[in-house]
């Protein structure tokens, strides 16, 4: 999708869509694309007039990021209105960083959206504006509420933009000469502090904000780069990236980086046993269906329609083998429960074991027939807290079910009885 | 993440001490960390940057991948499922297979209740095995107030035999012949009614 527009219109519609989403931390993708798209070519299109800012802002990584981004859980579409901090100087006088109560960053994302509102391409108009406003501002006719600009920081961590410094212009001229604004402590660590220069204009950032602090260029593979402002910054988008891997895994358990990380490769390897168990089935399913219809093509005698078959297996074509043997193994833990399943070809293994509430042996039951699995040897009861079951069941023909379904199915049943079953106190026995 | 702040000591052995202390065990945890991210990075195949953050990131794409591979198939499979026609003659086949083997090895339909102690009785029961008659075993001891402390089942020759220690939940005795009526009565009703079934089946 091409995102990145070079057209020099400026479309005061797209705002009005980008307000909307500053103010709605909800915004679902679907409806976010439109706005982005605009958005972004509005920023696009105040890239272009910063001449001075020296390969400031590439959006288009950023767009193919963000698109890429869209199924993540993070409502992370609301288009971040960066505004290409140029590195001129002479600029800078509008801008700093600053230690509100709110992020910076968001007041930043605000005071750059609220920058790029002026219908004016005008550079320094840009910049003077910013300098009246209190952020954040209601009456910038934003719909932002001042708890909104924490949420709209959310989104930016997939953009990999670092936040833009708001406009507080006064707050800086309050300030002693050469008095330093740390964010917090560690990023004055970091950043090193800005100083006010004697002409109260000119602000300049230390070290890394040369890279200073947005998301950037493409290498020479394509891909972009990230510099970030502050360490924080890249440490707290990396732990948003920690999170959103924990919320993809079925059965997280603890929370640390370690653990998710853990998670995540147990599921991996579980979904790709779980791909490969459906490509089995499906395949003996299609040989199934294949040697069913050729034999009723030759029962009904004609055995001319060749064309009826679709597909011949290579060798015999009365023979559809599928030798590969089906073999998954799949477990599932709830806070109650915790259910192991294993296949071997038409084979079913199924381990329960539940904190003893309530004796789920007759749901299993019925899920086990309602799954066409064919009892074979039931062991279990009490041990100690918990109830313990382990069953041993076939597949009857024909049927296909898969590891990861009956997995899933019968933690659900059972958590489902689990919280219909009302507390009951412990039976003497 | 956990970064514990060394306090100045006047004492400069033991800031050394507790500094090394933590050193190592920090050291450790983050050996831990990136041998799980390698593994993590070897099974995914990506296509970015091998640094920390995009290893993350290729593995959230790569699952997504991967969630919507199986859906695709399990669909797939389904579409597949409705269409068959095979999966109504096994059951007429097995049903009958099932008496046949009991009758052959003489294994006799019973019912068997012994009283332990007070409320608690070991159950014995001998059935023909069919389609969905553990569930209804498992529905006639609910009915009857029993809570099942240990179960076996074992299926062999067609024949179903269910052992399970229980004991009466609703707290008044009741007597063995009591219980091997009513688990008679019950085993009966589901083998007519499972009966009618299968002639049903049969005439269609």
């Amino acid at each position: 999708m091409k995102v990145y527009e070079e057209s020099g219109c400026f479309d005061p519609h797209s705002l009005t869509d980008c307000q909307e989403l500053m103010g709605l931390p909800g915004a679902t993708p679907t409806n976010c694309h439109n706005s982005l798209e605009d958005t972004l070519t509005v920023s696009s299109y105040n890239h272009h007039h910063h001449e001075d800012a020296s390969a400031a802002l590439d959006m288009e990584p950023q767009q193919h990021y963000l698109l890429d981004n869209t199924t993540n859980s993070h409502s992370h579409l609301i288009p971040y209105l960066t505004q290409d901090l140029p590195y001129d100087q002479s600029h800078w006088e509008s801008f700093n960083v600053v230690p509100s109560s709110s992020s910076p960053e968001a007041a930043a994302a605000a005071a750059a959206a609220a920058s790029a509102y002026t219908p004016t391409p005008d550079l320094l108009s840009l910049f003077h504006l910013p300098r009246c406003s209190f952020l954040p501002n209601p009456s910038i006719s934003f719909e932002t509420t001042p708890g909104s600009p924490s949420v709209v920081y959310d989104p930016l961590f997939h953009l990999n933009l670092p936040p833009q410094p708001p406009v507080f212009r006064e707050l800086l001229q309050s300030l002693p000469h050469g008095y330093t604004v740390p964010a917090d402590d560690k990023d004055a660590a970091r950043v090193g502090g800005l100083y006010h220069d004697g002409d109260n204009g000119i602000i300049q950032f230390t070290r890394d904000i040369s890279m200073a602090g947005r998301a950037k260029d493409r290498d020479k593979a394509g891909k972009t780069t990230k510099h970030f402002a502050t360490e924080r910054e890249r440490r707290v988008h990396l732990n948003d990236k920690y999170q959103a891997l924990r919320t993809m895994v079925p059965s997280p358990t603890k929370n640390d980086r370690a653990s998710i990380v853990d998670d995540a490769i147990k599921y991996i390897k579980e979904l790709l046993g779980t791909v490969r168990e459906l490509k089995i089935l499906v395949d003996k399913k299609r040989c199934g269906q294949e040697r069913s219809k050729r034999l009723k093509t030759e029962d009904a005698g004609s055995a001319a329609d060749a064309g009826d078959v679709e597909c011949k297996p290579l060798g015999d074509p009365d023979q559809c083998y599928n030798t590969s043997l089906r073999s998954s193994w799949l477990q599932r833990k709830s806070k109650d429960s915790e259910v192991d399943v294993r296949i071997v070809d038409d084979e079913v293994t199924i381990k329960l074991v539940q904190r003893k509430k309530i004796n789920c042996l007759l749901f299993v039951s019925r899920l086990l027939d309602e799954l066409q699995l064919d009892l074979q040897h039931v062991a279990g009861g009490n041990i100690g807290d918990y109830y313990s079951f382990l069953f041993n069941t076939k597949i009857y023909e024909g049927s296909s079910v898969y590891a990861c379904a009956i997995a899933n199915k019968l933690i659900d049943v059972v958590d489902r009885q689990y919280a219909a079953a009302p507390p009951t106190s412990s039976t003497s026995l | 993440m956990g970064r514990r702040k060394l306090e100045d000591d006047d004492d400069n052995n033991n800031s050394k001490e507790f500094k090394s202390k933590n050193l190592q065990a920090e050291r450790r945890r983050r050996q831990k960390l990136s041998d799980r991210l390698l593994t993590l990075r070897s099974l995914v195949p990506i296509i970015t940057n091998m640094n920390k953050a995009t290893i993350i990131d290729d593995a959230i794409t790569y699952i997504q991948e991967l969630q919507k591979t199986s859906q695709v198939l399990s669909e797939q499979l389904l579409e597949m499922e409705g269409s068959s026609e095979e999966s109504v003659m096994p059951m007429k086949l097995e049903i009958d297979v099932a008496q046949h083997d009991m009758k052959k090895c003489g294994i006799k339909e019973e019912v068997k209740v012994s009283n332990i102690d007070g409320n608690k009785f070991l159950i014995k029961i001998i059935v023909e095995k069919k389609r969905g008659c553990f569930t209804q075993l498992i529905e006639a001891m609910n009915y009857l107030g029993f809570e099942l402390s240990e179960t076996n089942v074992t299926t062999f020759s067609g024949a179903m035999l269910f052992s399970s220690c229980v004991h009466g939940k609703y707290g008044d005795t009741l007597m063995v012949e009591h219980i091997e009526e009513l688990l008679s009565e019950m085993m009966r009703s589901m083998k007519t009614s499972s009966q009618s079934a299968i002639e049903l089946g049969n005439t269609n």
